[in-house]
């Protein structure tokens, strides 16, 4: 039967033109990439240990504020830089809002996928537990875990990364259940493809931009989880800082020396803000589903 | 309906039968109370009566079964440190929190939802994309750096008004600001997108096009159909008006459950954090429960569905 | 000639049920199918939606178990679903979608998609240039992704996929009801071609008559999870035995013809409350008494030994004749 090779028409993928993030959004990344880059060259540009004492300059204001540039950002009670000590306290923020936010995401995406892929009583069990996080604020959850289990770093990013798994849980086996049923992944599987190569060459990779939207919407609050929770002086233990950690000891000094308490405050503010706003963008430009 | 209820009456029951079992299993994870309590310099025979005392020295079954029919009873154990039962040590604590969260669930409800509904029906004015930058700011403050704002500009700068303590009403305001403030940004950009999601329906353009006035439009149609998706986000701010205030509570030294279940934290007075955890969720749980039953009533769809 | 591929009494029921304490009904989507398909050759099967064909289909393939009968291969039993004997199956029979767009990957080249069978089933990927040729596309649309291909191309690129591992079945589940009626026909004589060139055997799944008989050799006919007549396409198309079929066949539109259409009463059936007796009597225009009450089952008709589940096959070829 002649079966001649099809006219030449090819159809051009779709350009769409790429519109410039907002003004907002651009601020946004742009303080963000500063925050990483203060979080990457931490010791590069710190201008003393953040752990070190000038008992001469205790409680010595900004530059603008009376102070001198030795300290750009004033001290603490103990003649600390606020400027040391807040890049590290970016540091540890960063790393910990990052490491939680993704044990969350491989957490809660396998447990989604298992759900989906044994169906039955796996389903039923992580769909209770699913229910479960959600009937309890997740900050008396985590205040009740680092009663009965003590702190340490270790754990804590663990607990904070339970923030958030059950959104990567619902969305993990809802599309997966669907790619299963009629789409490319029931084919695939169809072809006799092993599971781990169904999941991880196939629904992963289609699923990931929505994962990563989830990411970056979650990323803010478990932010402000950390900092609530070493506000309360739950979290990071000293000597380690961070930026909730530094709020709450400067609290004692908001009437003599504010300037200890506002500058973490507003890195948090603004970086909270910052991802918040990307995360909104994101979410409208990839995944309009997401809610 | 009858159906519907049952089925999620048990759900809240499974739901907390899990939490009472986490509770426990954390517990036991936590390591011996014993050593945690008395030191691990105690001597040998402190310890042992100190874990029969507490009946730490049965086997896990035993302690989890006793556990669970104490929990049923009411019996959620004394307070390690001083001793009290931690029940009544918690409940007199409620009157204090409710006294911030119950003003403070008000402000957000009369700042919140008039707000989204204004700027859904306003869209990309200019008071909508106000309203959704100070929804944003206000999600992405969090209460502490809030609270110590207004401590620092109220009490510290302006001296109107008190920075901490519990002794009259004018020491509740600006912590009843703090919580509100922070949950009507929530509340606002939440009822925004119901509300436009709502909006654009084809029933509420079909309603338009025939030529039904607008003014009825949003208040028969419109209205009624985005408080269904609210109603959850309210249930769930009613279900932590015990847990809601833990921050603020410790910023402003008010002495309420978070305040309580900080302390206790840091003193690893096991009996009262798993008291208070047992509260919220109960309480949560509840709440959750009368929103799906009000889902039911919202919502005719839902009256003989199914759960998934 | 030893079959390929047997089923004896496929039975799936899928529960419903209505509400959490509500009873269950049982609803049967296959109600006892047996079917045999032999090297080389195709079986149309033809019904309405919802009468339980594709089903039929992926129980074929082992895609589902069955809750009553068995399917045999080569005269082995179908292994598990999922299991690595299955898996490992699964390069001797294979499935064509009726969605093409979605029964492939967005994110993967064509090139990509159509190796990952050879790559499961360790076979040379070198084919790859071949396979495309064969079901007439371009070598350099290996590289391009499904949405930058037509309807139609992506429903090669889903046969030259299904074809990568030389199956000795194929079987199709609408494979053209997707499609725009310009490119029907070109997909049709493609699995034609492709069924002679390669000499597989092949379910042939849809509810378009006329493409079942361009390339079935026998045919099935299927009403309620039950197959009521099988025969040689041309005679059951041309004097079909059952009272659906013969509604069935009167539909198609044709040039010039006499007869009127036989228009069929009452509502599409409904699985979950399958009339007793015949599952056709209450859309039947013969209905006796008798249908109501027993189920006839599937016998070769006295006359000429095509295969009729129907309690009047005999009386109306009198009839007829």
């Amino acid at each position: 039967m002649p079966e001649a090779p099809l006219p030449a028409v090819t159809i051009a993928p779709p350009r769409i033109a790429r519109p410039r993030p907002p003004v907002l959004v651009m601020c946004g990344l742009i303080w963000l990439a500063l925050m990483l880059a203060m979080a990457v060259l931490g010791d590069l540009i710190s201008p003393f240990p953040y752990t070190q004492m000038d008992l001469r300059n205790r409680l010595s204001p900004p530059v603008g504020f009376g102070g001198a540039w030795l300290h750009p950002l004033g001290t603490d009670e103990l003649g600390r830089d606020v400027l040391s000590r807040l890049i590290s306290s970016i540091r540890t923020s960063l790393v910990i809002a990052f490491g939680a936010t993704v044990v969350g995401a491989v957490l809660g995406t396998t447990l989604g996928f298992l759900a989906a892929h044994f169906r039955g009583i796996v389903e039923q069990a992580v769909m209770a537990l699913v229910d479960f996080s959600a009937s309890i604020p997740f900050l008396i959850l985590a205040l009740a875990v680092l009663a009965f289990l003590g702190n340490s770093m270790g754990l804590f990013v663990l607990l904070l990364g339970l923030h958030a798994w059950e959104r990567y849980a619902r969305i993990a086996r809802g599309l997966a259940l669907s790619a299963s049923a009629q789409g490319y992944a029931g084919a695939v599987r169809q072809l006799g493809a092993s599971p781990w190569r169904v999941y991880g060459r196939h629904i992963l990779p289609n699923i990931a931009s929505t994962l990563i939207v989830s990411m970056t919407l979650a990323f803010p609050e478990v932010i402000l989880l950390e900092s609530g929770l070493s506000f309360l002086g739950l979290g990071v233990q000293p000597p380690d800082t961070s930026l909730g950690n530094m709020v709450g000891y400067g609290r004692e000094y908001l009437t003599r020396a504010p300037w200890i308490l506002l500058a973490p405050a507003v890195v948090i503010v603004l970086t909270t803000l910052s991802v918040s706003l990307i995360g909104d963008w994101l979410r409208d430009r990839l995944d309009p589903t997401l809610r | 309906m009858l159906r519907f209820f049952t089925f999620r009456l048990l759900r809240a029951a499974v739901t907390l039968t899990m939490v009472v079992t986490f509770a426990f299993l954390v517990l036991i994870a936590s390591g011996d109370p014993a050593d945690i309590i008395m030191g691990s310099d105690a001597p040998p025979e402190a310890i042992e009566a100190f874990r029969q005392a507490w009946g730490l020295d049965r086997p896990i079954w035993v302690q989890y079964l006793s556990y669970f029919s104490a929990v049923l009873s009411g019996d959620l154990g004394r307070s390690m440190r001083d001793g009290r039962d931690a029940i009544v040590l918690v409940t007199e604590r409620i009157p204090a929190t409710l006294a911030l969260t119950l003003p403070a669930l008000a402000l957000k409800l009369v700042i919140g939802i008039p707000a989204g509904i204004y700027a859904a029906l306003h869209r990309n004015s200019l008071a909508d994309r106000m309203v959704m930058v100070l929804a944003v700011a206000g999600f992405t403050i969090p209460s502490f750096v809030l609270g110590l704002l207004l401590v620092l500009v109220f009490a510290v700068q302006l001296g109107w008004l008190p920075s901490g303590g519990q002794e009259s009403w004018r020491h509740a305001i600006l912590p009843v600001i703090t919580l509100g403030i922070g949950g009507a940004a929530v509340l606002a950009r939440f009822t925004r997108s119901a509300m436009l999601e709502v909006l654009g329906q084809p029933y509420i353009r079909t309603a338009s096009a025939k030529g039904v006035a607008w003014r009825d439009v949003v208040s028969r149609h419109a209205l009624p159909n985005a408080a269904i998706p609210t109603v959850t986000i309210i249930g769930f701010m009613v279900g932590s008006l015990l847990a809601g205030a833990v921050v603020v509570e410790s910023v402003f030294s008010w002495p309420g459950v978070g305040r309580l279940l900080v302390t206790a934290v840091a003193n690893r007075d096991l009996a009262v954090v798993q008291c208070i955890l047992l509260l919220v969720a109960a309480t949560m749980i509840t709440a959750n429960l009368v929103v799906d039953l009000l889902y039911g009533l919202l919502d005719p769809r839902l009256r003989g569905a199914r759960s998934h | 000639m030893s079959a390929l591929l047997e089923a004896q009494g496929l039975v799936r029921r899928y529960s419903m049920r209505s509400g959490l304490f509500g009873a269950s009904v049982d609803l049967r989507a296959v109600d006892g199918v047996s079917l045999t398909l032999e090297p080389g050759r195709t079986l149309g099967l033809v019904g309405e939606s919802g009468c339980g064909k594709s089903t039929t289909g992926r129980l074929v393939l082992g895609m589902e178990r069955p809750d009553a009968g068995a399917v045999r291969v080569e005269g082995r039993p179908m292994p598990a679903p999922g299991s690595a004997e299955w898996r490992r199956l699964r390069a001797r029979m294979q499935m064509v979608f009726q969605d093409p767009l979605g029964a492939l990957d967005r994110r993967l080249t064509i090139g990509a998609q159509v190796a990952e069978p050879l790559e499961i089933h360790g076979l040379d990927t070198a084919r790859v240039p071949a396979l495309l040729a064969g079901v007439g596309l371009r070598p350099d649309q290996a590289a391009r992704y499904p949405h930058e291909l037509s309807g139609g191309q992506r429903q090669r690129a889903v046969i030259a996929r299904a074809l990568a591992t030389d199956p000795a079945l194929l079987v199709c589940d609408e494979p053209i009801s997707a499609l725009d009626v310009s490119i029907q026909a070109q997909v049709m004589n493609l699995l034609q071609d492709v069924q002679e060139r390669l000499g597989l055997a092949m379910l042939f799944i849809s509810h378009d008559l006329r493409a079942v008989r361009q390339v079935s050799h026998r045919v099935a006919v299927m009403y309620l999870g039950r197959i009521v007549e099988e025969g040689e396409p041309d005679a059951v198309f041309a004097a079909p035995a059952h009272p659906y079929t013969q509604a069935l066949v009167s539909a198609i539109p044709r040039r010039g013809r006499a007869g009127g259409r036989i228009v069929l009463k009452g509502d599409p059936p409904n699985p979950a409350a399958r009339p007793s007796g015949c599952a056709f009597h209450p859309r039947c225009a013969h209905a006796i008494a008798r249908r109501r009450a027993e189920a006839p089952v599937l016998a070769p008709r006295a006359t000429d030994g095509r295969a009729v589940a129907c309690h009047l096959a005999d009386t109306m070829l009198a009839e007829a004749a």
